[in-house]
């Protein structure tokens, strides 16, 4: 009798484990591991125009992922404003998508240690932006349901925002002369720029209004892939693997250099 | 279940965005329903030089997506203006007369409106062509004989019959401009689909932001509804009646 009990007993445990399933554990058993990427935002996402797949920063990232772990790697495309949304339904593991850490979304989702650093920067047609004090009056195209449509508007109210699918959408009315400025991490200012045919028209004011650190979004309450993540992405800094990606899509060389001023490690809690 | 309310500074932009929802498709009905009445009268014309470019145009602006033609008007079209009408269309001016005064607004709700409207008026015309057509042509030949002339024949016999047969469709052309008004979101436009969004952006209350954006819709559209129902008993009336 003892031992149907102690049995029974172990069957729950057993099938309570399995119901509070663990992401880590799935993603090795799948063999696969699912990650969101931007496939138009150069360098950190972005569809090559030869391979036709989607590389970038981010998405090396992604791969040492998937290395590390064994497993095949599964590139989904994503904007923005889907990134919570993909992972709270199930439909990535991981967001590897240029995601800005914020208070507001981490109580959406888990994010591991920061692996980058960018501020938030604008793009102008040369000459019309050169302080932050203009920002008030002008019209600024900004990216649906991005951080950098909310901090411009708690800093800069007056500013009249539009906002846009994406970056892309966003130069072409600036281009178009809908909007006088939009606005970007720096980074993906640069890599934008980098494409544009008459790119000797438009500058970046040399001023930022907000400091962002980019994690790895993971689905809330998965804890053992959050560490995971995290610990994957020191051992990439340690053994210079982080600064091989960073001089392969910023380095000198490339087509987008910016100096690397932010380690895997910095400004640890 | 559903979480906690928005707070009442998010209620506000919903409520602004169905504002500006409203007022867009209530502008474009009107307009789309007099320009459709005219492309379908040039649709339904006798010389095939009036007849046929019609047919082409309302064959574009109907087998082509809405949100491509956004687009078109938007990011496309305004590359063709010179410089200075283009630094006219985005600059804010406003015209004055005595107290009255009309702001000219951003440029995302002219092109949303040419494009919105540009679309549902071919819907419109195809509707009133239908209603035409569906008219038999003994009542036009009968009013004829009786002796009116044929503006005549038009105005009292075909007219009443077309719309009468035109109007649930037509109500449902209306119906979809509602909706369609939801893709301007697209090009910037802050209407209640771009709020909800906005809302959804800041708040993370994604059920209720969009869940009150789809209260507001289908309300609308049941209003819709309403008045055509109120429409048709009228009329009734009117026929029983005499």
């Amino acid at each position: 009798m003892k031992k149907t009990y102690l049995a029974s007993l172990l069957i729950l445990a057993v099938a309570s484990g399995a119901a509070q399933a663990d992401r880590l554990d799935d993603i090795k058993k799948a063999g696969v591991l699912r990650v969101a990427a931007f496939d138009s935002n150069p360098p950190f996402g972005f569809v090559d125009a030869k391979t036709k797949r989607i590389v970038g920063l981010d998405v090396d990232y992604a791969q040492e992922l998937a290395k590390k772990l064994n497993v095949k790697l599964e590139l989904v495309p994503t904007n923005p404003a889907n990134r919570i949304p993909l992972l709270t339904a199930n439909k990535v593991d991981v967001v590897l998508a240029n995601f800005t850490i914020t208070e507001e979304r981490a109580k959406q989702v888990n994010f591991s240690i920061p692996y980058f650093a960018s501020g938030q920067q604008f793009l102008a047609k040369k000459g019309t932006l050169s302080s932050p004090d203009q920002l008030g009056k002008l019209r600024i195209g900004v990216d649906k349901g991005t951080t950098n449509e909310i901090v411009l508007r708690e800093k800069y109210p007056s500013a009249t925002l539009v906002a846009y699918d994406d970056t892309p959408f966003a130069f072409t009315a600036l281009r178009n002369g809908n909007v006088q400025a939009i606005t970007q991490d720096g980074p993906k200012l640069v890599g934008l720029l980098a494409n544009v045919p008459d790119k000797e028209k438009y500058e970046i004011p040399p001023f930022s209004i907000s400091d962002d650190l980019i994690g790895a979004g993971i689905p809330k309450g998965e804890a053992r892939l959050t560490a995971f993540v995290s610990e994957t992405l020191v051992e990439l800094e340690a053994n210079g693997r982080a600064q091989q990606i960073y001089d392969a899509w910023f380095g000198p060389n490339s087509k987008t250099p910016l100096k690397r001023i932010f380690r895997i490690g910095d400004g640890k809690k | 279940m559903f979480g906690e309310p928005l707070a009442g500074k998010y209620l506000a932009w919903l409520f602004e965005g169905f504002g500006v929802t409203l007022a867009l498709s209530a502008l474009t009905c009107v307009v789309a329903t007099a320009l459709g009445f005219a492309l379908c009268l040039g649709r339904i014309a006798r010389p095939i030089w009036v007849a046929w470019p019609l047919r082409a145009w309302l064959s574009v602006f109907r087998n082509t997506p809405l949100l491509v033609q956004l687009f078109f008007w938007y990011f496309g079209a305004t590359f063709f203006f010179p410089d200075a009408l283009r630094e006219w269309l985005n600059a804010p001016h406003a015209w004055r007369l005595g107290v009255f005064g009309i702001d000219w607004p951003p440029f995302e709700y002219v092109a949303g409106f040419v494009g919105l409207t540009l679309y549902t008026a071919a819907f419109v015309a195809e509707e009133f062509r239908a209603g035409v057509l569906a008219v038999p042509p003994g009542q036009t030949v009968t009013a004829r004989a009786l002796g009116m002339t044929r503006l005549q024949a038009w105005r009292h016999v075909l007219m009443p019959q077309a719309v009468r047969i035109a109007l649930p469709p037509l109500l449902g052309q209306y119906m979809n401009a509602v909706k369609n008004s939801s893709m301007t979101m697209a090009i910037g436009l802050a209407e209640l689909s771009y709020a909800s969004r906005q809302v959804e952006t800041e708040t993370f209350k994604t059920f209720q932001a969009f869940g009150i954006a789809t209260l507001l819709y289908v309300a609308v559209v049941v209003a819709i509804e309403f008045a055509g129902e109120w429409l048709r008993r009228r009329d009734a009336r009117a026929r029983g009646g005499r």
